[in-house]
């Protein structure tokens, strides 16, 4: 196997891109229609491997950045709620799909929720690819018309006196979540507080945990 | 029961503020050949040969049964070929022939 040294990093047994698996049929077809393209030059041979390095690149330590920094200074919070995107611009998080961003705060009497009702939209270049959950029909469907039923059924328990408002992302303008701060972070860095922001908290499924006392 | 109005009115993915199961917390690391097929799409759109609506609505226009049976990278690479048939970018042919001589890379180098 003269591969092997390529497949190294990958040699477990959720991932089998060993040589003596032959594909399935739609692994084929994404084959098939790539080569094709490549060879009437419609994409460059690199481009998806490049990709793939992009999308590999962001996960939600990206997001869990620019929320801490927004926690830390005023300054910044008001330019990425001016816009998203620019704000995450100034981490160098570039928006490689052609996306508007708009940042949605949490505050004492506003509960925010992201959903894409359509299909999947995401804010991708901020946290990555989304979770399964989030494209299929139970969370689409009913995060729009029962958004505390969903926000219970994640354990999430919003008061009533409380507004929860719901974003329904489309292809051009995508939402992410500012949670809000937990009590007794004063004294966190801006690493230690972003340790404590999670994906989930970032499309408001959850809220950020409020860490856990030092026993007395 | 859906009257046949409905059908009209609601398109396959068109399903927010339906009734609905409850949420059921799925997560899956994607394939290899998923995320190049996530690769793909966002190529696609780079050079303007698919953009994400004209993917979407690909995916629709495999209409309700295919949508129910495919999984969602599955739908997106069935969207891909039949929008590139439609625009012809490709030939039913060109794709026929390219995926039998992929697959017969694995049977003539088990």
């Amino acid at each position: 196997m003269n591969h092997d040294h390529e497949r190294g990093a990958h040699d477990h047994p959720h991932a089998p891109i060993s040589a003596d698996q032959a594909p399935g049929y739609y692994d084929l077809m994404e084959t098939a229609v790539r080569e094709l393209l490549i060879e009437r030059r419609l994409i460059g041979a690199d481009e998806i491997r490049r990709q793939i390095e992009v999308l590999d690149s962001r996960t939600p330590a990206l997001g869990a950045k620019v929320v801490a920094r927004a926690w830390l200074d005023p300054n910044f919070k008001a330019r990425l709620l001016a816009d998203g995107r620019k704000g995450c611009e100034e981490f160098g998080i570039s928006f490689y799909d052609d996306t508007q961003l708009i940042v949605l705060e949490n505050t004492e009497t506003v509960h925010n929720l992201i959903v894409c009702t359509l299909c999947s939209c995401y804010p991708r270049p901020v946290l990555g690819l989304p979770p399964d959950w989030y494209k299929l029909k139970p969370y689409r469907a009913r995060a729009v018309s029962e958004p505390r039923a969903v926000l219970a059924e994640f354990g999430t328990h919003i008061a009533d006196d409380v507004e929860v408002r719901v974003s329904d992302s489309t292809a051009l303008v995508r939402y992410l979540v500012l949670p809000r701060r937990p009590q007794g972070t004063q004294a966190y860095s801006e690493e230690d507080l972003a340790a404590l922001v999670t994906r989930d908290t970032m499309i408001g499924v959850v809220e950020v945990n409020t860490p856990p006392e030092r026993p007395n | 029961m859906n009257s046949s109005e409905d059908l009209l009115k609601r398109l396959p993915n068109d399903i927010g503020g339906m009734p609905a199961e409850p949420i059921s917390r799925i997560e899956h690391e994607l394939a290899p050949w998923e995320k190049r097929c996530h690769a793909l799409a966002d190529v696609l759109d780079f050079h303007k040969i698919i953009n994400t609506e004209e993917k979407r609505r690909g995916v629709e226009a495999l209409g309700a049964e295919m949508v129910g049976k495919l999984s969602y990278y599955e739908r997106w690479i069935a969207a891909f070929a039949n929008i590139l048939l439609q625009k012809g970018i490709l030939v039913p042919s060109d794709l026929a022939h390219k995926m039998a001589e992929v697959e017969a890379r694995w049977v003539t180098h088990p």
